[in-house]
């Protein structure tokens, strides 16, 4: 859905946004992650075709944005973070514009802002002017123009900025659902609960360098840690780590009782040797669990911070 | 035997997300959408009644000297005080009822332009298929579409209902056959130049208000000063009457009507003032549209 091959934007005052940035991702649900200033929304210029790369290219959808800046947004929706609705417009009146100025005929972009205003729930409100509406309905009606014209891709930046718990909620199951009606979606934000949430893959990017990118499941799986706790003598702890570096085991020690163990590429392998290593300097094992790191944890780590 | 009738059909569908695969327009497309969509701003349409009743109130008001004169007109016919070919406004003054036109553009060129920008909808507009140039065709076209047809209608009253009360309908229609060519044409060149000017000097501010004010300012200071100029000359014609910017499409009309710049305009008797309006019209018309190009050839997201 997006393949990007040295990437680089440096803006005239200097400033690098992204620097040689290489990534491929899928179709499907990605998560877009890094701090403010990382360079999502630089990249997501890029992929809408607003402003040509300094160097390098960038394929979005299927079609190279270089070639055709202008069309390739025919085929994609943009949801901005900030408020950006005419106010004084109904939500039906609003969705079906942006349906229009996509490209669709009249006729069936007002057809198609009263079906996507009804799957985003606003049915009820879609004749109400936005400027009345909440943060959570205004989320809504952003994400409904942003499908309206059943876009191949999305580019969602933060949908859940500035929404309550029960409002993020819907938000995100309103994401979730996207994939499943065939629209790719890249959710750019710097919440990584919500990335796991509803993302099959993730981009993290930083300083406008790529720190890592590939489906979620995996990266949690291979940087997954796990929770020993020993005892049976004092120093067991050292002991134990100790025994498991010199197995090739990477351990960090957490407390008096316990330490992490990074599981690693050998898997569930892992365990056995963890197991051997606690036999052979005879001590005593009280617990041993997988704890699976989060996004934020992988983030950090790979980020160097 | 008891027949049982069926069961009451019906059933729940649950329509969910349907995918479309229809037509898809490109640029041009867009193009017209936002013209639409400014066009329909302007009029006031699918808004409150409150944002109806200037445009429309202005049409009526615009169109009134075209109905009293044919009315007088027809009210006149056969009568022993008879005056053929009765106008109390011709087709050249009608085309400069610019007060209103300009009262007008004060008003809605803001409107369609200064949202954009102080709601921050630019970034979900160029997130669609549409460029900068698309953005200030769209824009200025609306307004000049809307000025245009505000202008003409009008004419058109004039002109129909001239010639229905005239003695011979014909005869008026050859006898003012030019009048078909020559009031498109000037009044085009109003609509386009006052939606230009008023679209680029909107763009400079977020705020209505201050669009509005700016363009009636423009017209009132430049209106001033080239009075001034013109009284230090003794109210002769001077080349710096081209200072007043919003009168020169109607030199421009003048050429257009009359083949020369008219007695009472500031550049009468100035050499070559006919081709001073015209380049000094199409200077400012092209700075206004530089400036708007410039204004929309990027947008932050």
């Amino acid at each position: 859905m997006l393949r990007a091959a040295g990437l680089t934007m440096t803006y005239p005052g200097g400033t690098t946004a992204l620097a040689g940035l290489t990534v491929e991702v899928p179709a499907g649900s990605v998560g877009l992650v890094g701090a403010n200033g990382a360079g999502k929304t630089t990249l997501f210029r890029l992929m809408l075709g607003l402003m040509p790369p300094s160097s390098g290219w960038i394929e979005v959808a299927g079609h190279n944005v270089a070639v055709d800046p202008v069309g390739v947004r025919s085929r994609l929706g943009y949801m901005p973070e900030h408020d950006c609705l005419p106010l004084d417009q109904t939500a039906s009146d609003v969705v079906a514009t942006f349906g229009e100025l996509a490209g669709l005929p009249p006729r069936a972009a007002r057809q198609r802002a009263s079906d996507v205003l009804d799957l985003v729930g606003l049915d009820e409100a879609r004749f109400r002017p936005v400027g009345g509406f909440s943060t959570g309905m205004r989320q809504r009606a952003k994400l409904a123009q942003a499908m309206v014209a059943d876009p191949a891709l999305v580019l969602l930046d933060e949908p859940t900025a500035g929404l309550d718990p029960v409002g993020r909620e819907e938000m995100l199951e309103l994401v979730g659902r996207l994939a499943g009606f065939g629209i790719s979606v890249i959710l750019a934000t710097h919440l990584l609960d919500d990335v796991q949430r509803v993302c099959e893959h993730v981009v993290m990017i930083d300083a406008g360098h790529l720190v890592l990118a590939g489906p979620i499941d995996q990266l949690m799986q291979t940087t997954g840690v796990m929770r020993v706790e020993v005892g049976g003598r004092p120093g067991a702890v050292a002991a134990l780590a100790e025994a498991l570096t010199a197995r090739g085991v990477a351990a960090r020690r957490v407390d008096d009782h316990s330490l992490d163990v990074d599981t690693g590429p050998q898997g569930d392998a892992t365990f056995d040797v963890v197991r051997d290593a606690v036999a052979d300097e005879r001590l005593r094992l009280y617990a041993l669990s997988t704890r699976h790191r989060s996004l934020d944890d992988v983030f950090l780590q790979e980020a160097g911070r | 035997m008891t027949v049982v009738p069926p069961a009451a059909s019906g059933a729940v569908y649950d329509r969910g997300y349907r995918p479309y695969d229809g037509p898809r327009g490109g640029r041009r497309h867009a193009m017209l959408a936002l013209w639409r969509l400014s066009v329909r701003r302007a009029l006031g349409l699918r808004r409150s009644w409150r944002q109806k009743v200037f445009p429309w109130s202005l049409l009526a008001i615009a169109t009134v000297p075209a109905i009293v004169n044919v009315g007088i007109g027809y009210a006149i016919k056969d009568r022993p005080w008879d005056m053929p070919d009765f106008e109390f406004i011709t087709y050249r003054e009608y085309v400069g009822v610019s007060t209103a036109l300009l009262l007008f553009v004060a008003l809605t060129a803001p409107d369609v332009v200064c949202p954009d920008r102080a709601q921050r909808v630019l970034p979900l507009l160029f997130s669609r298929p549409l460029t900068g140039t698309d953005y200030v065709v769209a824009k200025v076209g609306a307004i000049a579409g809307v000025v245009f047809g505000f202008a003409m209608l009008p004419q058109v009253v004039l002109f129909v209902g001239q010639m229905l009360v005239s003695d011979g309908a014909l005869d008026y229609f050859t006898d003012h056959a030019e009048v078909l060519w020559q009031v498109p044409a000037a009044v085009a060149v109003l609509a386009l130049y006052y939606a230009a000017v008023g679209v680029a000097l909107s763009s400079l501010t977020d705020r209505r208000i201050v669009g509005g004010v700016a363009i009636l300012g423009l017209a009132l200071v430049t209106s001033a000063v080239a009075g001034i100029l013109q009284a230090a000359v003794d109210g002769d014609g001077t080349p710096l009457a081209v200072v007043n910017v919003l009168a020169l499409p109607l030199e421009v009309r003048d050429l257009i009507f009359l083949g020369r710049l008219s007695d009472d305009s500031g550049l009468s008797g100035v050499p070559a003032g006919g081709v001073l309006a015209v380049g000094a019209y199409l200077t400012v018309l092209l700075a206004s549209l530089s400036l708007l190009l410039h204004r929309y050839r990027e947008v932050d997201l």
